[in-house]
């Protein structure tokens, strides 16, 4: 996510084990996936973390200090990637509900603003 | 459909009675009948219909059990189609269902093993256009593309949704597929422009007018639950959803006059002149 041009995404740890078969995605990705989406995303910190014995997950770490975690034990690489994609693409807000699809400071242009004692003194029109 | 069924009993008749002598095949087929078949019709049409020197080939060829009707065509497919016009409508209408859902079968199993290629970049800009944006490019840090709010509105069409929109504003529309984060678009379906002083509506589009905007975020909108339950049935179904959104700004709107923004002297601080400095300057060399 990128708020006025400043991404919100400031650093992501890739955290994997290299025994358990739930890491092989993950694996895979940091094989693959991992040179291609650093040269694609400069501006983030990606590390990668050895957690033995664990499942994996990404960690991703915010702006506004908030932090988003995603287990992804038993995914394909692409799979991850995904996911990978999406943290750096979404707010580091908490998701809820959108009460309204149009946010807006002015809401109107052309005003026209009629006063309730205007009405009252209007002459009465005969059908 | 009586005469068919008739014609079909005769048929199973003389195939079975295959020493039936012709003479008599009229009498037999009276009897065989119904009765609002006359006899005398039926030997009055056989003979108006057909010579008597021929009337044993007119009955081998009429009550043969393997003669194939044709109507229209001589395709198979009409007779079985004939066939079935003498069922009832539901039964029918199961049939052509059934053999849809074959064909839709083997459609589908044809379009699931082959994988559909990816777009290519003429096939992407076609259908962004299509939705109602144009990809222009990536946004840079000299770009100066967020300017102050100008007092100017349109009407914009992503897709299916319209929105009215000005300087600054954001606006959360279904993803958007063909651009990434932090992309510079142009929003090409603006239906309706306006101002402090005048309103310029489009047929049905407003030619030589865009709507600038940067991609903001492509996120997931907050889970959905979908529950369905039947009661005393036995039947519930729990379903999660998310939908996939994007979140746009505004940043300009072209196509319409702007009314220039008056800058009030004293809300404006004054600047210091640097006459001083450049005295020091002097004064030191």
């Amino acid at each position: 996510m990128a708020l006025r041009g400043v991404w919100h995404l400031r650093k992501l740890v890739v955290s994997y084990s290299d025994w358990g078969g739930s890491s092989r995605g993950i694996r895979a990705f940091m094989d693959s996936r991992i040179p291609s989406f650093k040269e694609a995303n400069p501006h983030l910190e990606l590390e990668t973390e050895l957690i033995r014995g664990q499942h994996p997950h990404l960690k991703a770490f915010c702006k506004n200090n908030n932090e988003r975690v995603v287990c992804v034990r038993n995914m394909t690489p692409e799979e991850v990637l995904l996911h990978a994609t999406r943290l750096r693409n979404a707010l580091g807000r908490k998701v809820v509900k959108l009460k309204t699809r149009h946010v807006t400071k002015h809401l109107s242009v052309q005003q026209r603003i009629i006063c309730s004692s205007r009405t009252q003194n209007l002459p009465k029109t005969h059908s | 459909m009586a005469h068919r069924r008739s014609l079909h009993s005769l048929a199973r008749f003389f195939s079975s009675h295959s020493t039936v002598a012709p003479g008599c095949a009229l009498k037999s087929v009276a009897s065989i009948l119904p009765n609002h078949f006359s006899t005398a019709a039926i030997s009055s049409s056989s003979d108006c219909i057909v010579p008597k020197s021929d009337a044993t080939s007119w009955c081998s060829s009429l009550f043969s059990g393997n003669r194939a009707r044709h109507f229209c065509s001589s395709s198979r497919k009409d007779d079985d189609d004939d066939d079935k016009d003498e069922e009832d409508d539901g039964e029918e209408s199961e049939g052509d269902y059934s053999d849809e859902d074959e064909e839709g079968a083997r459609e589908s199993s044809d379009s699931n093993s082959k994988p559909k290629p990816p777009p290519g970049p003429v096939d992407k800009v076609a259908r962004a256009a299509e939705i109602g944006y144009k990809v222009v490019g990536k946004l840079r840090p000299s770009d100066k593309v967020f300017k102050p709010y100008e007092p100017v509105y349109a009407v914009v069409q992503i897709g299916s949704h319209q929105f009215k929109v000005s300087n600054g504003d954001t606006i959360v529309a279904e993803k958007l597929k063909f651009c990434d984060v932090n992309d510079k678009l142009i929003l090409t379906k603006v239906l309706l422009l306006g101002s402090a002083t005048q309103t310029i509506v489009g047929r049905p589009i407003v030619l030589d007018s865009a709507v600038h905007a940067v991609v903001e975020e492509h996120a997931l909108d907050e889970k959905v639950i979908i529950f369905k339950k039947k009661r005393r049935k036995n039947y519930r179904r729990t379903k999660g959803h998310r939908q996939e959104l994007t979140r746009l700004r505004i940043t300009d709107i072209q196509g319409i006059a702007k009314p220039e923004i008056k800058i009030d002297p004293k809300l404006t601080k004054p600047t210091k002149p640097t006459v001083k400095e450049q005295e020091k300057v002097a004064v030191a060399a």
